[in-house]
């Protein structure tokens, strides 16, 4: 399968589980006051996340920003998704190159499970997803009145979107088992 | 500015990304406010479409969910109705009974012979009497009482009842308002030792009749003079002389009792009303009747 097939394929199934499954899952912890506050895991950012290493930078902010977008759309967000989206693919070549020290080695190859192996993978996504979810709850309550709530909102929301990363590079580790390359 | 160019190159992508962080939160600014075009929004059409396959398919997911919950409106409903249904739907009219005389006069009408004096009959209307009906159920009812039977009703002074209207029902008497609290009257009803002014289907006045002890069924019409005829099952009305509304059916002539010992004759009359099984039964406020009595206690004085 050709890798941009591959890219686009992972872009609308992964817009699609975002905005047709979990947007309509909103988790309640507990419907007391004080309660842990309904709260969507994101898992779309997943796709940037994926993107093969050796994307272009501008390409990457291109399609975060369309990423980001789209769910705004479904989400009647405006914008956060996106710029939530453009700042995690712009910081997303850093966090790489900090955690990949032989960056060579995997110059051609997507950032996955098989490749970086789980600790790296997890960590990677960890950092890059609660930027994600910093940014996106900052921007949405727009407020520093109850860092807590925020923080709580933050902590939770990674932790469940987290636990979707794990479970989606699971189903689909058998399709990236092989060190495919974009050339 | 070629040095220009080459920082641009270099730093594409910061501006790249600045650029979008801008056009984000442009979008976001005018998401935010009423005016602000959202073209990012549900409200497209591919977005929509989408959202409606969704809801196609989740339809039927919820559709348990969606019959427990029909299950708990349905509940709901019911005993909201069953709250309401003893309540009467009645609404309020006014009756406009036409009092009627007959006259009799003469027509003067030209013949080929002369002028010809035809007497006719016809039926004059003389006034309006206006009664307005106050729709009331019957919350207590009594009929075995010797002296005073009293029934109680679920309107009171607040819906425009006041002491000593008249109660009927759609086909025959009940009582007097005898009391009246905020929401509820007291009536004594027919079935007590009060007298109702009567006239017999000819037009006979001036008679009364009295409820005997015993029978809920039936009251006496008494002193009807011997001269005057009548049959079982003639109907018996009531007056306008007194607080009921003019030519209401008291009820049927069941039995005639000859006293010949004081030459009158009285009526044994099967009421009109059901006492028994009373439920609804309106309440008559006759809007001339507080002039009337004015007028007569006028007349007392003197």
């Amino acid at each position: 399968m050709s890798i941009y097939l591959r890219n686009i394929i992972r872009f609308v199934l992964l817009v699609l589980i975002q905005v047709l499954l979990l947007n309509k899952l909103p988790l309640l912890g507990w419907s007391q006051p004080g309660g842990i506050p309904p709260y969507i895991p994101f898992i779309y950012p997943l796709f940037i996340l994926l993107l093969p290493l050796s994307t272009p930078v501008w390409f990457m902010l291109v399609s975060g920003f369309v990423l980001g977008a789209t769910v705004d759309a479904f989400q009647n967000t405006g914008g956060i998704h996106a710029a939530a989206c453009v700042l995690m693919a712009f910081s997303r070549g850093r966090v790489l190159s900090a955690l990949l020290s032989k960056r060579q080695e995997y110059q051609n190859m997507s950032p996955n499970i098989k490749s970086m192996g789980w600790a790296p993978f997890l960590t990677y996504s960890a950092i890059l997803l609660a930027l994600h979810h910093t940014t996106f709850y900052i921007i949405e309550i727009w407020s520093f009145q109850s860092i807590a709530y925020l923080l709580l909102k933050i902590v939770i929301s990674l932790l469940t979107s987290m636990v979707f990363v794990i479970l989606y590079s699971l189903l689909f580790s058998t399709s990236i088992n092989t060190v495919y390359f974009d050339n | 500015m070629r040095n220009f160019l080459l920082l641009i190159r270099r730093y594409w992508n910061l501006i790249l990304f600045l650029a979008l962080e801008i056009v984000c939160f442009s979008m976001i600014s005018k998401s935010r406010n009423m005016q602000g075009m959202d073209i990012v929004s549900s409200a497209n059409s591919a977005v929509g479409y989408l959202y409606k396959k969704q809801n196609d398919v989740v339809y039927y997911f919820q559709l348990k969910k969606l019959n427990d919950s029909l299950l708990a409106e349905n509940t709901r409903l019911r005993n909201e109705l069953s709250a309401v249904s003893n309540i009467d739907t009645f609404t309020e009219v006014t009756a406009r009974i036409p009092v009627t005389v007959k006259t009799d006069t003469t027509i003067a009408r030209k013949d080929s012979t002369g002028i010809k004096l035809i007497p006719t009959t016809r039926i004059k209307v003389i006034r309006y009497a206006d009664y307005h009906y106050i729709p009331a159920r019957v919350i207590n009812n009594s009929v075995s009482n010797d002296r005073m039977n009293f029934i109680t009703l679920n309107r009171g002074s607040k819906d425009g009842i006041e002491k000593d209207m008249a109660v009927v029902t759609a086909n025959g008497i009940v009582g007097r308002v005898s009391n009246v609290s905020d929401h509820f009257a007291s009536v004594v009803s027919v079935l007590s030792d009060r007298k109702v002014s009567t006239k017999l289907a000819d037009g006979t006045a001036n008679l009364f009749t009295i409820w005997n002890p015993g029978s809920p069924e039936y009251v006496i019409t008494e002193k009807v003079p011997l001269h005057i005829k009548v049959k079982k099952g003639d109907s018996v009305f009531t007056t306008g002389y007194s607080f009921f509304p003019e030519n209401v059916l008291i009820g049927t002539v069941a039995k005639i009792d000859t006293l010949k010992a004081t030459n009158v004759k009285n009526l044994k009359v099967r009421l009109s009303t059901n006492f028994r099984s009373l439920q609804y039964v309106y309440v008559v406020s006759n809007e001339k009747g507080e002039e009337k009595n004015k007028l007569e206690a006028a007349n007392n004085k003197k």
